[in-house]
Formats: structure tokens, C-alpha cells, sequence
């Protein structure tokens, strides 16, 4: 940078710096850097649908439903509620274990595995704070604006678990086999297994991190990583004699951890 | 006196912007751009033609600046080149007080991104909604050409980049768990394409709990072709930055951002979990025995990724990506020890019989599976059916180590 440039520079600077000045008293300009924020969300109710896809699986896979209700207290802060269904299974990494662990019988003492608990019916209410608005070239002369937000709250979900350790009735010991299918290679036949259950409601807590982009003046798309955080629960020291028996054994874990479904959610927001 | 001049433009351009941005919004922003027409020519200073747009902002005219710069028909078409498009058009309609409205004198030497008037039979509108102005910018006037982003302030064509990225932390370790530092350098050949060279190295890889969680409770893991260890890589490629942006943080500052994407190939050491840390009691003594690595090989490596980068200033940026490592896994030896090695080197070891003297393939290092740790006194010969195990059913598989990479940048 040479003197003649420093010294455009400067008059450029105080000359903008005056002008901005000027305009904002006038009201022209607002004080945001990005200026002409088209979008202000503040004081509008707004409804969203997403859907929410499992990032990584081990033993379970989540698949999140779900509707939003929230209302901007201001352009950079708002309540939401939320609440939906997440279609949950097995993956196959955990149906091939459940299968090979029948045969193990050299292994009688044993604990549950952790994180095996699915998520059904949930509902949690949260805040969403988003700090930075900006816009994007995308092609040519179309404008995006978008949101990048934190969200965080809490609530509650409907937990069930199956475990694929304790079969309580099994049927093939060799093949695998815990329920009442009609040929042993046909797993679909089966309406029913043997496998314990449990469920429970437990608190919920949920944060993510997204970016809304504003279509138009009221639609929207949400692209969000969110993580449902809750208290992991799973019994230790389990009698292969007992559980095969049909009765309850060993007991709780004592530090069992928390689960961590992470999630990558596709939304989209109608805004009031 | 070119300093003088320069000064003397941008003073000049003051007044001009400033009118721009406060008064006539509604007028079509053709007068600079333009020489396209008498429709096109903005009214000279406030008149009774005041449109009504005039009125509904309740905004005086704006005063023309009293004193003419140098070059009067230049300035006032300069368009301002703080913000985007919806500030630019605004500015135009003020044309000098010299110009009158059907004079068509508009400078010839308009800046390459003012907004410009469809020329010839482009009619001036008179709709309202059309002439409605959002935050001083007809975005809903057919006519006016508005552009989305201002020019990017810092242009990367020719430059040099370095980027640290202290953390590389692995997100999708479901059997493994990798975190680690790389260093990359990209060259820009184009404002959207560089080159780029870089190296990682994992200074923490191994089997994740997920894993070893299963061996405890259920006797079962993954396939060593599943859960192979990246220790290091390095691989060269291109990367493109298709589109960029800017945005504000709580409306008090500014930063701007280029999405980036990359791709390359290049080659990485692998490595395997022979056996995890264990505690070897010994005369009484318990040693604690850290965990024993096999050697796996180089690899192909592919990489593909993508994030922001995020500039300060000139020379500074953060990069936040998502980085594919991609390699192809054949797990077949460990330790240059193929299974025929293993099986000759366990049947010496249950016979108690010295290694020396046993045809082995040349590559086999059996001096690693041979002797005792004089500090943890462990047997290293009770590590060759673990590592048997690892070879025993070959499998291969291809791995995606997905890591989040976390850096800065200072581009020269």
C-alpha cells in the first residue's frame, strides 16, 4: 500500500464514515452492516415441518416427524415449541449381534449394551437465538438471505428399548431365532419376539445449530444439525440362566451416560 | 496532483450518495447508467414533476452540490460500493444540475456494475408496486438490473494461502475415533479455483468405546478392514468456491464468506489395534501396558469436502469444513506378516522354539513379535494370535473418515 493509496483510503473512510452517519440520522439507513435486511422476523408466529435423518447409527436409526410453533420476540430471538414422532429400528449391525449372541453361551455374565433406547413420541420447547443475517450470491441475481441460529431446549419423549442380549423363550438357538416366525429364514413372518422390552418417559434435552433461508416474504428452509440428549438406562451383570428363564436379572447400571441421537433435519417455516 | 484528484472525486461523491440514499427514491435509476433514451434521463433537482413516491417518503430533495468537482458528469454516476445491490440503484437518479432531462450528456464511462436500464423500448414504470422501494431499492422495478452482493472486497485471484487446522476432529467414528492437526496450501489460481497440497496428521487414533464395548459385552468387532486407523495423510487437489456471501454478526459487524468446496487423491499410513491397553501382572507387580498398533500399510487416499471459509481483512480467514477421507481397506497383513507367517510364528511360539530359522515372507517383521518389554515385561510372542485374528478371515472394506476441520488461514 503506497502513500497515494493511504491516502485514498483515509478520504474514503471518513468520507463513508460521514455518510453513513448521515443517512442513518435521516432514517435511510439502518445500523446493520448488511443493510436492506429484507427479512424481520420479529413479532411474527411462524409454523414449520421438518424431517429429521440420522447423521451416524450404531445400534439404532431415527427417523424425526415434526411440527414447530414459534414466535420471534425479536429479530434475533425466538420461542419455539416442538413436537412430533421419530420412526425408530434396529440397524443391522444391531439385528446380526442379537442373532450370533444367542449361540455365545460360553459368555454367561454379561451387561446390557448402552444406547439402545428408541425415541417415539417427543415434545420440547426451546429458544432460538440467531445472531448473524447475511445473504449469499447463489446464482447470478438471485438474492438469499439467510439466518444462521443456535437452538436449545428441553422437554420430554417417549422411550422404549428392546434389548437384543436377553431372549427370554428362545426358539433356535443356532440360527438365531427369538420369536414366533414361521420358517427360520423368513424373519418377516414373525409377529411377535421374545426379546425383553422396556419403556419409559424421560426429560429431553435438544440443541442444534441450523440456517434458516428466507424464500420470499413468508417461506422458508431449515437446514439444522440437532442433537436429542437423554439419560441413557441399562441393567449390568446379567445371568444368562435367569434372563433365559423368563426372570428379571442383574441390576441398574450405576453411571449409565447420556444418548446422543444427532440428526440432520430438513425444514421448512411458514411464516404469519 | 493525482492524490487531489482522487480526494476530490470521492468528496464529491459524498453529497451525491448521500442524496441518493435520502431522497428520489421512486425516480428509475437510469440517468448515469443509461444513455438509453429521453425516458430514461432522471429530472435534474426537485420540480413540480415530483413523483409521487417523492411525497409518500415525506423527504426533501436533495440539495446539488454547489461547487462542481472536476470532473462533474463522472461523479455523481459513481455508484456507491459499500453494500449490495439494493442500495446501488438509488443513487443514480442524481444527475448534476447541469444536466437536463432530455440532454442525454449521462457519462459515458459508467462503472461495470451500475444498474442498468434495459435500453430501446424498456418502458419507465409507473406501477407502485413496482415503484415501491425496499430499504431505497426498487427490487420490484422490471427495468432496474439489481444486483445481489456487493463486489467482493478481497479478491483472491493469485494469492497464496496457508491453513492450520489445529483440530481435526473425526465425526462419524462409529468403530474408530480420529483427532488431529493438518496443514494445507492453497494456491488460487482464479477467484474460484485454486490448488491445494496438505497433510494431516492424527496424533490420537483408535478403536472407539462403540467398539470396544461390543468385544467386552457380546464377544463381537468390526472387521479389521472396518476399523482401520489413518495415522497420517497427504494428498493434493483443487477447490472451488462457487459461491459467496456476507453476513453480519448482531448487526455490528461485518464479515464475508466464500463457500468452499475441495477434492483430491493422494496416499495415507493405516495402522490396526492389535491389542488395547492392558495391565500384565508379573511376579507380584502390575505394569500397566499401553495399547499395541500393527502396521497396515499405505493406502490410496481420495478427499472431498466442503465448509466456509470466513475473511478478515485481507490476509486472515477461518475455515470451518467437512472433510471426506476416503480409503480403500484390505486388511491381509499385519506388520508385513502375512496368516502363513502368523501360523509358522504361533506353532514356534507353542513349541517354545527360537524364530530364527523359520521360513518367513520377507516382509514380515517378526523381531516386533518376538522378545519381552523390559519395562511393562510383557511378552510381545503373546501378541501373534491377536494378530493372527486380525488376518485370519482377509476383509476389505472402504473407509470414510468424515472429520470436522477447524482452522485459520493468512493469505500473502
Amino acid at each position: 500500500m503506497n502513500a497515494r493509496t493511504l491516502r485514498v483510503f483515509a478520504a474514503l473512510c471518513i468520507s463513508l464514515t460521514a455518510l453513513g452517519a448521515a443517512a442513518q440520522e435521516d432514517g435511510v439507513l439502518e445500523s446493520a452492516v448488511v443493510r436492506n435486511r429484507l427479512y424481520k422476523p420479529a413479532g411474527h408466529p411462524e409454523l414449520s415441518l421438518s424431517v429429521g435423518l440420522p447423521v451416524q447409527t450404531h445400534l439404532t436409526a431415527h427417523y424425526f416427524f415434526d411440527v414447530g410453533l414459534a414466535y420471534n420476540l425479536f429479530d434475533t430471538f425466538a420461542l419455539e415449541a416442538r413436537a412430533g414422532y421419530a420412526a425408530s429400528r434396529h440397524t443391522g449391525l444391531a439385528r446380526s449381534i442379537s442373532e450370533s449372541f444367542l449361540d455365545r453361551e460360553d459368555k454367561r455374565v454379561t451387561d446390557e449394551l448402552e444406547d439402545l433406547w428408541q425415541m417415539n413420541l417427543h415434545g420440547v420447547i426451546g429458544a432460538r437465538w440467531a445472531p448473524i443475517y447475511g445473504k449469499i450470491s447463489l446464482v447470478a441475481d438471485i438474492p438469499v438471505h439467510f439466518q444462521t441460529y443456535l437452538w436449545a431446549g428441553g422437554g420430554f419423549g417417549n422411550l422404549k428399548r428392546e434389548s437384543v442380549i436377553q431372549c427370554t423363550q428362545v426358539v433356535d438357538r443356532a440360527a438365531g431365532v427369538c420369536d414366533n416366525r414361521t420358517a427360520v429364514d423368513d424373519r418377516g413372518s414373525a409377529t411377535e419376539n421374545y426379546w425383553v422390552k422396556e419403556s419409559r418417559v424421560a426429560p429431553v434435552v435438544s440443541a442444534a445449530l441450523g440456517f434458516r433461508f428466507f424464500i420470499q416474504e413468508k417461506h422458508g428452509v431449515r437446514l439444522e444439525l440437532r442433537d436429542w440428549i437423554f439419560k441413557d438406562s441399562y441393567r449390568v451383570n446379567l445371568l444368562r440362566d435367569e434372563w433365559e428363564a423368563g426372570n428379571p436379572t442383574g441390576e441398574p447400571a450405576g453411571s449409565p451416560g447420556l444418548t446422543h441421537l444427532v440428526q440432520f433435519d430438513l425444514g421448512y417455516t411458514y411464516s404469519f | 496532483m493525482r492524490p487531489f484528484r482522487s480526494i476530490a472525486l470521492l468528496v464529491a461523491a459524498v453529497p451525491a450518495l448521500a442524496l441518493a440514499q435520502g431522497a428520489a427514491p421512486a425516480q428509475p435509476p437510469s440517468a448515469p447508467a443509461g444513455s438509453s433514451g429521453p425516458d430514461t434521463t432522471a429530472p435534474a433537482s426537485p420540480s413540480p414533476a415530483e413523483p409521487p413516491e417523492r411525497s409518500r417518503t415525506q423527504r426533501d430533495a436533495p440539495a446539488v452540490p454547489q461547487t462542481a468537482p472536476e470532473s462533474p458528469a463522472v461523479a455523481p454516476a459513481r455508484p456507491p460500493e459499500d453494500d449490495d445491490a439494493e442500495g446501488t440503484p438509488a443513487q443514480a437518479p442524481e444527475a448534476p444540475a447541469s444536466t437536463g432531462p432530455t440532454s442525454g450528456t449521462a457519462p459515458a464511462s459508467a462503472p461495470g456494475d451500475a444498474p442498468v436500464l434495459d435500453s430501446g423500448e424498456a418502458p419507465r414504470t409507473t406501477d407502485a408496486q413496482q415503484q415501491r422501494l425496499v430499504n431505497g431499492a426498487p427490487l420490484y422495478n422490471p427495468n432496474v438490473n439489481v444486483h445481489i452482493v456487493q463486489k467482493k472486497r478481497f479478491a483472491d485471484e493469485g494469492k497464496h494461502e496457508l491453513v492450520l487446522y489445529p483440530g481435526v476432529v473425526q465425526v462419524n467414528g462409529k468403530f474408530t475415533n480420529h483427532v488431529g492437526t493438518a496443514l494445507h496450501y492453497v494456491y488460487h489460481l482464479q477467484e474460484n479455483f485454486a490448488l491445494q497440497v496438505g497433510g494431516q496428521y492424527n496424533w490420537y487414533s483408535d478403536e472407539s468405546d462403540f467398539n470396544l464395548e461390543l468385544i467386552d459385552k457380546v464377544r463381537e468387532q468390526a472387521q479389521a478392514a472396518s476399523s482401520l486407523l489413518l495415522q497420517w495423510g497427504a494428498h493434493a487437489g483443487v477447490e472451488v468456491t462457487p459461491l459467496y456471501g456476507k453476513f453480519a454478526f448482531f448487526n455490528n459487524s461485518l464479515a464475508q464468506f466464500s463457500l468452499v468446496l475441495s477434492g483430491g487423491a493422494g496416499v495415507g499410513k493405516t495402522r490396526h489395534l492389535i491389542r488395547p491397553e492392558v495391565a500384565n501382572e508379573v511376579e507380584g507387580q502390575t505394569y500397566q501396558v499401553p495399547a499395541r498398533f500393527g502396521d497396515t500399510g499405505n493406502k490410496f487416499l481420495g478427499e472431498v469436502g466442503g465448509g466456509f471459509r470466513v475473511q478478515f481483512g485481507e490476509s486472515y480467514a477461518i475455515r470451518l469444513e467437512v472433510r471426506d477421507l476416503i480409503y480403500t481397506a484390505r486388511v491381509d497383513k499385519v506388520d508385513g506378516c502375512n496368516l502363513a507367517d502368523f501360523e509358522s510364528l504361533e506353532a514356534a511360539r507353542a513349541a517354545n522354539q527360537p524364530f530364527e530359522g523359520l521360513n518367513l515372507s520377507g516382509s514380515c517383521k517378526v523381531a516386533k513379535f518376538d522378545g519381552v518389554d523390559p519395562e511393562t515385561k510383557k511378552n510381545y510372542r503373546e501378541d501373534i494370535i491377536l494378530g493372527r485374528d486380525l488376518v485370519a478371515e482377509p476383509s476389505s472394506d472402504v473407509l470414510n473418515n468424515v472429520s470436522f476441520y477447524a482452522g485459520f488461514s493468512v493469505l500473502f
